[in-house]
């Protein structure tokens, strides 16, 4: 395949360690120490430090499995803080973008950035120049992947990453095949947990592996993003960068609960404030749901016997984005799975199907109802919680208490973007 | 994002148009003002004593640009001892030193000799309630 362009030249940008980092911004106390972030209602750590890493802590794992590490070692714990992280990140993207103007913001703390207009020789220096910028700018290290796809972008990251250099380019690199055998078919972008069993099974352990294996074979075995990992890893660019910012397809919204809970009322109550959160999101970004689906769960460390978990896809025959609307149907679909003497841990919603609430919304079924009235009532809610406050205006079913919800109780409560909480410093 | 609409002083009337009406005013921003680097600059409040001679009070609030280095006599943000800290920076015979705004040399602190101590941001304005 020698007519393949190679031109194309992208940085994956990606923050260490993002969360971590970014509660270390105020808190210097914690700089050199065993750090981690735990996901909400502190269920499962979501990012470690280095040093957090040292200590076997690994990523994904529930809380309760390693507190004992973190006890026998004073491993800093944090609740996530997700205004924080936010708001750190839109610093980082605006820091970025001034070195590309063709830029995706792929999540929270990483970002491909499109260099093709930059001399080869010129890219490591110019990688380097962007990281001490943002580190500089936003307290926040990161690690550069520099490739001629976002496939081999991604895993010069990774190398950069391991190696701690920081910056690594891939272009032209005469080590590029050595380095694709240190990384392991399932550390390879697109490969997921299905794929990795699949590839593994057939002898194609590494990336360099899946490089050189046979187009037809791939093609014949795989789907097309199968092909499409294996020609980028060749450099043949295959995933072209997204700039705009696309609306979201779908809508999740789960918690672990603090505490076991058995009463389907109490399941109610969270998936209630479940819909009201995700409502709000959608409502936000303009747009109506076409599929609830509820699912409910018990831990999956629980005895044999005693595990349940059960979900209800609910097709609504009306596009809707109204609070009351998508509660009602999503609390009928609880009743249907829920069973009588199980501990939950978890429960969730996702809304899929969103489309833009201006997509034509009536069919032979709609109601010629208060439609206006409740596009009203919906607006006026947003518009009290964004004034003051999330569930400032909600509806009786969420109710007050939520004591299934005790969250947070490592929050560091700074918040860059909110002046109740801004960071402080003293005088000394 | 927040999008300021022009603000227009006169009505369209069938009379002599105000000459002012061609100036559309902007409601008056003071972030764009004061904020010169948006995502580097954070915005601080002070906890504790005060800092009477540099200006810094308890409770007021410190706009820190990070992307900024320090000149002589810069209000920075400092990494002390593990803790964020209001100090001035002093540049004096090619060495770089950090104070409390008094004079006494115990009160100095030389970066040179100090690596690890960080400068964490260039405090640009103070404002403080009155």
């Amino acid at each position: 395949m020698s007519f393949m362009l190679y031109n194309n030249k992208i940085a994956l940008v990606d923050c260490n360690s993002f969360y971590v980092s970014c509660e270390r911004l105020f808190n210097p106390s914690i700089n050199k120490k065993p750090v981690v972030v735990l996901s909400s209602n502190d269920g499962c750590v979501i990012s470690r430090s280095t040093e957090a890493k040292i200590l076997g802590i690994k990523m994904g794992e529930p809380y309760f499995k390693v507190k004992k590490i973190v006890k026998e070692n004073d491993v800093k714990t944090f609740s996530t803080n997700f205004s924080l992280y936010g708001d750190i990140s839109r610093r980082v993207m605006k820091t970025l973008k001034q070195f590309s103007p063709q830029m995706e913001i792929y999540s929270i703390d990483e970002a491909f950035l499109d260099l093709s207009s930059l001399k080869n020789e010129n890219l490591l220096e110019h990688g380097y120049k962007i990281r001490e910028t943002v580190l500089k700018w936003t307290g926040i290290p990161t690690s550069i992947g520099i490739a001629t796809t976002k496939t081999l972008s991604k895993a010069a990251n990774y190398i950069a990453k391991k190696e701690k250099s920081g910056v690594i380019n891939l272009i032209n690199s005469k080590k590029i095949d050595n380095l694709l055998s240190g990384i392991k078919i399932n550390e390879v972008w697109g490969v997921g947990r299905q794929l990795t069993k699949f590839y593994i099974k057939n002898g194609i352990n590494t990336a360099y592996d899946l490089k050189n294996i046979h187009n037809s074979w791939i093609k014949k075995n795989t789907s097309v993003f199968g092909s499409r990992t294996a020609m980028e890893l060749r450099g043949l660019s295959c995933v072209s960068l997204e700039p705009r910012e696309e609306k979201r397809k779908n809508c999740s919204v789960s918690r672990s609960f603090g505490r076991k809970v058995t009463t389907l009322d109490e399941l109610s109550e969270a998936i209630t404030t479940h819909c009201l959160n995700a409502a709000e999101k959608i409502r936000l970004d303009g747009q109506t749901v076409k599929k609830i689906t509820v699912y409910i769960r018990t831990s999956p460390f629980q005895i044999k016997n005693n595990y349940y978990a059960n979900s209800k896809d609910i097709d609504l025959p009306i596009r809707t984005n109204d609070s009351i609307m998508l509660i009602k149907q999503a609390l009928d679909g609880l009743k249907i799975i829920y069973k009588k003497g199980y501990r939950y841990q978890k429960t969730g919603i996702v809304f899929s199907g969103l489309k833009n609430a201006d997509t034509y919304n009536k069919n032979l079924f709609s109601e010629v109802n208060n439609d206006e009235k409740r596009i009203k009532l919906m607006k006026a809610i947003d518009h009290t919680n964004i004034k003051y406050g999330r569930n400032a205006l909600s509806v009786a079913q969420a109710r007050l208490k939520k004591e299934w919800n005790i969250k947070k109780q490592h929050d560091s409560k700074i918040d860059t973007s909110c002046f109740d909480f801004l960071p402080t410093v003293k005088i000394a | 994002m927040k999008v300021l609409l022009p603000f227009h002083l006169n009505k369209v009337g069938a009379g002599f148009p105000s000459p002012a009406t061609d100036y559309v005013e902007d409601d008056i921003n003071l972030n764009a003002h004061l904020i010169k680097n948006i995502p580097s600059t954070f915005l601080i409040r002070v906890q504790g004593k005060s800092m009477n001679k540099v200006g810094v009070h308890n409770d007021d609030l410190l706009i820190v640009d990070r992307s900024l280095n320090p000149k002589n006599f810069s209000t920075v943000i400092a990494n002390v001892n593990e803790e964020l800290v209001v100090k001035t920076f002093i540049k004096e015979n090619n060495q770089s030193f950090l104070t409390s705004g008094s004079k006494e040399i115990k009160d100095k602190i030389n970066l040179t000799e100090n690596l690890e101590i960080v400068i964490w941001g260039v405090v640009t304005y103070v404002i403080h309630a009155v």
